[in-house]
């Protein structure tokens, strides 16, 4: 697990994050949220102990990062936003020097479970992925074999910073995959950064946002919904009695016009069914619940900024 | 141990991979080549000449007018080449990010020095080592002496691994390249300069900054004579500029 405590990092005067504090348990799958800038790479990489901390403790599976970072970072798989690849060598004698400075004893067992776990086992155009040399691999490929340099030593923590970026859709769907697994089948704790809200809401149980260097919120994205939840919807006629027929219906506590088309209706309870059946009677196109992901996260960081 | 043997053999197979790699060894093994053929052939001429001339005869001597020479400039030409050995070591992979595969990896900054520099001062014997064939085509047309062969190996070698350890040093300074190279050489003739620093600066001043320098040091090796107090100034000197490169990646670890 990692618990981060009061955590805090300037670089001269300028501050990066402040006082962050949170924990990530045993086998538990988080994503760090929050726009460009906000401090979430700062914070994975010291996680990672790749820069250290201005002040603040930092514990991985109850090391603390500080007093013994080597055995602490031992727990530690780190895929950065830009894969850290040595572009002249082969797949194979990559994956094996991560291993080697991993201090993974039996490194041959270890370069062909790693490659097998990210589906760099089989074979790119009649040569045998492993041999391949690195740049001359695609985006995507570049990527898994980050990913399997990470994996190597078989870490119980998993951190990945923008794992898809710079990924086609194709290969962001079989990434969230691939990671959705890593994290089921290995049990293992993984904490991941990205801007793609829809990945972190199909495979996170918890989020935590940051913005502006400090922690906004961690929850679940259930806990984090607002109690009065909006709907909005569109309707094919015209109908200027569809606001008063909204708000005489239990359960709604406003409902108005908006300019592009659209109805907002705020519900203090969920009284979805009967809103689609009002509107259904105006010839109902579309209705959304806005409290999505994108919508806690929109209205957090507005709320901080 | 492993570690720092695998970044050791990585950073050795991506200097054999890349271009600038292959022009040092190309390079030094040409230019060495070159002024061995002239001064064979300045050497053959001599001797000749000792054959009508009693007193050119008598100081004719295959140590003093060939082998110390050869290895004064082969050291002049490592001068040159080695900040371009290391130029690549931390810039390149602080440039590309690789440098956070090892920063994260559990290993400490002092292991990443050694196997960086292990690595380097391979390749710089491997180019050293492009001359054995020159020296021994010596011994296929005359007797040299094999202990100042020996030295003068001893020498290079010494004076090449502090030579790779400032270029590692001026590597871990810079993220560019060139200003690793340009800052590597500057400091490298500066520490070769020192030792005119006697007549400039009178008394003990003057003789303290001289022996700052490698070639206060190197003379006497390249002449046969191996001193202890060279082979330790070498290997302090090797091991304050490691100990100043760890200090940077240690620093670059928290200012970063």
């Amino acid at each position: 697990m990692i618990h981060v405590q009061h955590l805090t990092k300037s670089y001269g005067d300028v501050r990066a994050i402040g006082d962050i504090g949170f924990a990530v348990d045993a086998g538990e799958v988080v994503g760090l949220l929050g726009p460009n800038g906000a401090g979430k790479t700062t914070t994975m990489r010291i996680l990672c102990g790749c820069i250290g901390a201005s002040s603040g403790t930092v514990t991985i599976n109850g090391i603390d990062l500080n007093e013994n970072p080597t055995a602490a970072k031992a727990h530690i798989g780190y895929l950065p936003e830009r894969p850290p690849l040595y572009d002249e060598m082969s797949v194979g004698d990559f994956v094996a020097f991560s291993a080697a400075i991993q201090g993974v004893a039996n490194v041959e067992e270890s370069v062909a479970n790693a490659l097998q776990q990210v589906g760099l086992d089989g074979e790119l155009g009649g040569t045998p992925i492993r041999d391949r040399i690195i740049a001359r691999l695609s985006k995507g490929y570049r990527q898994r074999v980050g990913l399997a340099a990470a994996l190597v030593h078989n870490p119980s923590i998993l951190i990945l910073d923008e794992p898809t970026s710079g990924l086609d859709p194709a290969q962001r769907k079989e990434l969230r995959t691939l990671l959705a697994s890593l994290a089921r089948e290995g049990r293992r704790t993984v904490m991941v950064s990205t801007h793609i809200l829809g990945e972190i809401e199909a495979v996170c149980d918890r989020v935590i946002v940051i913005n502006n260097g400090a922690l906004v919120a961690q929850d679940t994205i259930e806990n984090l919904r607002p109690d009065a939840s909006i709907v909005r919807l569109r309707v094919a006629q015209e109908a200027a009695a569809l606001g008063e027929e909204l708000e005489a219906i239990d359960g709604v506590a406003s409902a108005r016009a908006e300019a592009d088309g659209w109805w907002t209706v705020s519900m203090n309870r969920d009284c979805r069914t009967e809103i689609a059946a009002c509107a259904a009677s105006h010839g109902l196109l579309e209705l959304r619940r806005m409290d999505g992901l994108e919508d806690i996260y929109l209205r957090l960081i507005q709320e901080t900024a | 141990m492993n570690a720092v043997w695998a970044i050791a053999r990585r950073e050795l197979m991506a200097m054999f991979a890349s271009p600038i790699g292959w022009l040092c060894l190309v390079g030094f093994s040409l230019i060495s080549g070159i002024f061995f053929a002239l001064m064979t052939s300045e050497f053959s001429v001599m001797t000749a000449q000792a054959a009508y001339n009693p007193y050119t005869a008598e100081s004719i001597d295959l140590g003093l007018w060939l082998i110390q020479p050869y290895f004064a400039n082969t050291a002049i030409l490592l001068l040159m080449l080695a900040p371009a050995v290391t130029m690549r070591v931390f810039s390149e992979d602080r440039r590309r990010g690789s440098f956070e595969l090892l920063m994260a990896a559990p290993i400490t900054s002092g292991q990443i020095v050694a196997g960086k520099y292990a690595g380097s001062v391979g390749f710089m014997t491997a180019m050293i080592a492009m001359t054995v064939p020159l020296v021994g085509f010596l011994y296929w047309v005359a007797t040299p002496d094999t202990g100042l062969i020996a030295c003068g190996y001893l020498a290079t070698w010494l004076m090449g691994a502090a030579f790779i350890a400032v270029g590692l040093l001026t590597s871990a300074l810079s993220e560019n390249q060139i200003v690793a190279l340009v800052t590597g050489f500057g400091a490298l003739l500066v520490l070769w300069l020192l030792s005119t620093a006697e007549s400039f600066i009178p008394g003990t001043g003057g003789t303290l900054i001289a022996n700052i320098s490698i070639l206060s040091h190197i003379d006497e090796l390249m002449k046969g004579l191996l001193h202890s107090r060279d082979v330790v100034y070498f290997i302090s000197f090797i091991g304050v500029c490691l100990f100043a490169t760890t200090q940077r990646i240690e620093a670059l670890r928290w200012r970063a």
